[in-house]
């Protein structure tokens, strides 16, 4: 017999540590957070709020997507609004504090949040009671942020309000509780029909309807199954899974545990990246966390359902996110693709019927429970349901996370949501789909983001990274940046792959170094052509992907660097010199004294020089001019 | 059985057949480099790619792995699969210009080098990695396998020194395409250097790439090599077989 | 780590890992002398009775495992793409300058530093990034960069 007492006790116990009778500071702490010097926040609120004695209560949380204002301090003082403090410093804690303690807000706020719904079961709260205190009259709420007006959390629902290392909020706010009502109908059949229904696609990257694939593991051969997460986030650029993992990572082990009930699997595993270590901790604390409580092991919740869960380390190989290479690395190999058929849903883990599905995917699937499929249907178009997470990143002012439904434009997501492009600069294009995908210019950015409108443009999706690029980007250094990669990361198996695609490497570094020829340009989009038909695995097929699409809308880029040795982005060193704008230079040395050469000469307060005999272009000096006086 | 159409001809075959098998059996010719009939399908040199249509969608797909099924439409020389064969070959022809296997399927083929690409130079090697297949399969020893990944991937002894479970039987040099491993037999009375090692006296073999050198024990009565002495000396005393046990063949024993 | 011999260690390891898989025994291996001694691998293949090839080509096919000794400190400059588009590879010339490092030696002679590029480490915000053992640094520039690794 299901029995939910567990979950009740914990959701009142996650209720009370959301919402205490004393002011909360709440600390992001994901690797973003840690790396803008979070971590250096959190010791000294601690010490301080130690030292003044107060029943203030301190919590780490996930992140809420606007990571470039890392390090965020929320404050939620009982009957006040909660307040998010962006950019925060040792030196702001002290202000901080003495404002939280009195209910006095003062600058440095970013936004604030009046009132909360939970998504999955309603509930409702309002953090400010009373009138809105005068100092926050002018501090906007979150959902009136571009960065945030248009987005819709399901994904990252809890990222940044919860504390992961906390099974009790999670709870709280509806958690393990659509697996409790899973595990009571009793019908695995059910749920595979629910999640096909609801017409959820993989958001891995290939978009494979979830429900069908659960469906066809399910009716494979065999007694024994297999479930496997992905969260091998190899594209850079790329680090929605990241935050999911360190943010909330019992949606995960929940999702999991539903697909599991529906697939019949005894044994799952999250193979997670060994670059996140931080995931890799959170997701180990939550598996032991789940199974203490008697949501992971034997006899889930006393239905006679049991299911344990391991996290695998990844090695260093970003192939190892190909579902066959990571079955592979799994079972104790290198991470070599295999031919498929068989799929892995009929052949897979130890040549057993193995489910693998990506993070974002697992995280969706208790919402779908919870809300049903025609909620689900009702969002984004009509062949790609539900929202996506995005990294939008590179050259845009709002760098972060971003949860959309699907079908919004790509201007949307750049010029609205991400506030367009810093420093004056143009937008020059928009790479998305990581390495498998490719660059999109200006005249096409009213296209639609799905599964399936980008293919148009010769790009794809995938997995959600989406690079900004301005016009100081070089396109045939983009191109090379991505061949470089791949050749780094190819297994090695197959000709076309292997050997193709360093070749094009090579050829496309010739032109960035002058060396290219109008031939060339042919001879690449041939080979293109044959390595996409020709590879073994989608790495090798997809690899042309950033060449044709930046030879397709760029080729002025390559031609100049053919024809006229330039790079007009001012980005391939052997094209390009260093010099200093004498109308711009205030002589003020700052170049001089970082330059590793001694390439540059000036009195103090006149305009400097720099020798390009000396100069190796290393970009010390570009870096530390404040005058914007030196160009390439 | 299983029925299909391979270039509008249709034939049957058992299940678990290869379309390159079934091909084979309708005397259309698919070009092959990696393949071997004593080894699993590997699907690596891309040569014997066809194109499948199924429900309505074509791919490509390589016929060494692809079991038939029924009702599957075949196509074995379309524009496509021309273009995936003709960079396979250019590639290769760059990557090992001396190798007379690949020169020669090349002219088969009608397919030249390409001027664009730099020929690598002195390297047979293909990495089509029969060579380790068979060792693992076929000989079931393992001695050796690939290193490295990608562009940079070679099929190599555990630290390119010498391989301590290689038993020199040579498997791996009969089935190179390229001649890229060499094999030197040292007669009864003479010695040879063994690369990276010691020199060793005769009847031995050495497998030059990995860096091994055995002595090998002679069958008394026709003077083949029977197998390494260091094993059959194992296997004696093992199973305590008299002194000159190994001294004949299995064959001539008969 | 001194004290014991190679086969007590890899006897630990191998009672402490059951029958868990070979790459998780290896990592093993690399936790505890921060590379993959070639005495211990052999060892362990060995041991468990798998062919040495096999682990070398283990070894040598993931990037994070490494035959040669490695510094006490690894630094591991982010080349993802939003770090590239923010001269990431820059940061990274400036990092081999400063320790006197080239493409094919990569640790410093006094074995205090080891440099990798790393694509990517999921900090694309705060792009360029750089991680130095568990520390991460985001919006890294050449004159901090010199800077932090003074700390070390």
């Amino acid at each position: 017999m299901v029995n939910v007492g567990a979950l009740e006790r914990l959701k009142e116990e996650g209720m009370k540590s959301l919402f205490p009778s004393t002011t909360k500071i709440m600390v992001g702490m994901a690797t973003c957070g840690l790396a803008a010097g979070a971590h250096e926040v959190w010791q000294l609120l601690t010490k301080e709020v130690a030292k003044s004695k107060t029943d203030a209560v301190l919590k780490k949380t996930g992140c809420i997507g606007l990571c470039q204002h890392e390090p965020l301090v929320d404050i939620i003082k009982p009957g006040y609004p909660r307040v998010t403090y962006d950019k925060v410093t040792p030196e702001k804690v002290g202000a901080l504090l003495e404002g939280a303690a009195k209910g006095v807000f003062k600058k440095g706020i970013m936004a604030r949040i009046d009132e909360e719904e939970f998504l999955l079961n309603g509930t409702h709260r309002r953090y400010s009671k009373g009138t809105l205190p005068s100092t926050l009259r002018s501090v906007v709420p979150y959902r009136r942020l571009p960065f945030y007006k248009k987005q819709m959390r399901i994904a990252l629902r809890n990222c940044g309000s919860i504390d992961p290392e906390n099974i009790a909020e999670y709870v709280a706010k509806g958690g393990y509780f659509s697996l409790a009502q899973v595990l009571r109908e009793g019908k695995p059949e059910k749920v595979i029909d629910r999640i096909k229904a609801s017409k959820l696609r993989g958001r891995g990257g290939a978009g494979f309807p979830t429900g069908v694939k659960w469906e066809v593991c399910c009716s494979a051969q065999g007694s024994e199954r297999y479930l496997i997460c992905n969260a091998d986030e190899g594209d850079p650029g790329a680090y929605m899974d990241r935050s999911i993992l360190e943010g909330d990572p019992h949606s995960i082990v929940e999702g999991m545990l539903v697909a599991a009930y529906a697939i019949g699997a005894t044994r799952g595993y999250i193979y997670v990246r060994m670059e996140y270590p931080l995931a890799i901790e959170r997701m180990n604390l939550a598996l032991a966390q789940a199974g203490k409580e008697g949501l992971l092991g034997k006899d889930i919740l006393g239905s006679g359902f049991d299911f344990e869960i391991e996290v695998c380390q990844g090695a260093g190989a970003f192939v190892c996110g190909e579902e066959t290479a990571l079955i592979q690395s799994i079972e104790g190999n290198w991470g070599e693709p295999r031919p498929r058929p068989p799929f892995p849903a009929v052949s897979g883990l130890w040549g057993k019927p193995t489910v693998i599905n990506n993070v974002e995917t697992y995280a969706n699937v208790p919402v779908i429970v919870a809300k049903g499929a025609r909620w689900f249907n009702g969002i984004g178009t009509s062949k790609s349901k539900g929202t996506k997470v995005f990294s939008l990143v590179g050259k845009v002012n709002n760098i972060g996370l971003v949860e959309v439904p699907m079908g919004i434009s790509l201007k949307e997501i750049v010029f609205e949501i991400g506030g367009g492009i810093p420093q004056g600069r143009k937008f020059k294009a928009i790479q998305t789909g990581g390495p498998s995908g490719g660059c999109i210019p200006k005249d096409k950015m009213d296209l639609l983001v799905d599964f399936d409108q980008l293919t148009k443009a010769g790009s794809i999706m995938g997995s959600g990274g989406m690079i900004v690029m301005d016009d100081r980007t070089c396109m045939v250094d983009v191109a090379k940046y991505f061949l470089s990669f791949l050749e780094d990361e190819s297994c090695g198996k197959c000709v076309p792959c292997r050997v193709g695609i360093r070749r094009m490497r090579e050829i496309v570094e010739d032109i960035t170094s002058g060396k290219g020829s109008e031939e060339d340009l042919d001879y690449l989009q041939h080979m293109a052509e044959a390595i996409k038909d020709g590879a073994l695995c989608g790495l090798g097929k997809t690899a042309p992907n950033p060449v044709l699409t930046t030879l397709r809308y760029f080729r002025e880029e390559y031609e100049a660097h053919i024809n006229d040795k330039k790079c007009p982005a001012g980005v391939c060193k052997p094209l390009i010199t260093y010099s200093i704008m004498q109308k711009k230079c205030t002589g003020c040395g700052a170049c001089l004294k970082v330059c590793p050469q001694g390439a540059i000469e000036g009195k103090k307060k006149s305009p400097h020089q720099i020798s390009v005999e000396k100069c190796i272009k290393c970009g010390a000096c570009f870096e530390v001019c404040t005058f914007d006086a030196i160009i390439t | 059985m299983v029925k299909l159409t391979i270039d509008t001809r249709t034939v049957q075959v058992a299940e678990a057949t290869t379309i390159l098998e079934a091909a084979e059996k309708l005397g259309i010719y698919i070009p092959t480099l990696c393949h071997h009939e004593s080894l699993k399908p590997y699907g690596g040199c891309r040569l014997c790619v066809v194109e499948i249509t199924k429900n309505g969608r074509t791919d490509l797909t390589t016929s060494c792995t692809y079991k038939v099924e029924g009702g599957l439409k075949v196509k074995t020389d379309t524009e496509r699969i021309r273009k995936v064969r003709q960079l396979v070959l250019e590639l290769l022809l760059a990557e090992a210009p001396e190798a007379q296997g690949i020169k020669d399927l090349a002219q088969k083929m009608g397919i030249k080098e390409s001027e664009r690409l730099k020929a690598r130079e002195h390297d047979l090697c293909i990495l089509c990695g029969r060579c380790i297949r068979a060792c693992r399969e076929v000989v079931g020893v393992t001695a050796i396998d690939f290193a490295e990944r990608g562009y940079v991937r070679k099929v190599a002894s555990p630290f390119f020194k010498s391989s301590p479970d290689c038993i020199a039987c040579g498997t791996c040099v009969y089935i190179c395409p390229t001649g890229a491993i060499t094999m030197q037999e040292v007669d009864e009375g003479q010695s040879a250097q063994v690369p990276g090692g010691n020199e060793i006296a005769g009847p031995a073999r050495i497998i030059d790439n990995w860096k091994v050198g055995l002595a090998m024990k002679r069958c008394k009565k026709c003077g083949e090599i029977i197998a390494p002495e260091f094993q059959l000396e194992y296997l004696r005393k093992k199973v305590n077989l008299k002194e000159d046990h190994f001294d004949i063949c299995p064959i001539c024993r008969e | 780590m001194n004290s014991l011999t190679y086969e007590q260690v890899i006897d630990e390891i191998i009672k402490k890992n059951g029958s868990a898989s070979l790459i998780v025994l290896l990592q093993e291996v690399q936790s505890h002398y921060r590379y993959l001694p070639e005495e211990a691998i052999v060892l362990l293949g060995k041991k468990l009775e798998v062919p040495l090839s096999k682990i070398f080509t283990l070894a040598t096919f993931y990037r994070s495992f490494s035959l040669k000794p490695r510094g006490k400190n690894i630094i591991k400059v982010c080349l993802g793409t939003a770090c590239h588009v923010k001269s990431g590879t820059n940061l990274f010339e400036k990092a081999q300058r400063d320790l006197s490092l080239s493409e094919e030696e990569m640790t410093t002679g006094d074995l205090t530093f080891t440099l990798e590029k790393v694509r990517c480490l999921g900090c694309c915000s705060l792009a360029p990034v750089v991680r130095i053992n568990e520390d991460t640094y985001g919006s890294m520039t050449q004159e901090k960069l010199s800077k932090v690794l003074k700390c070390y």
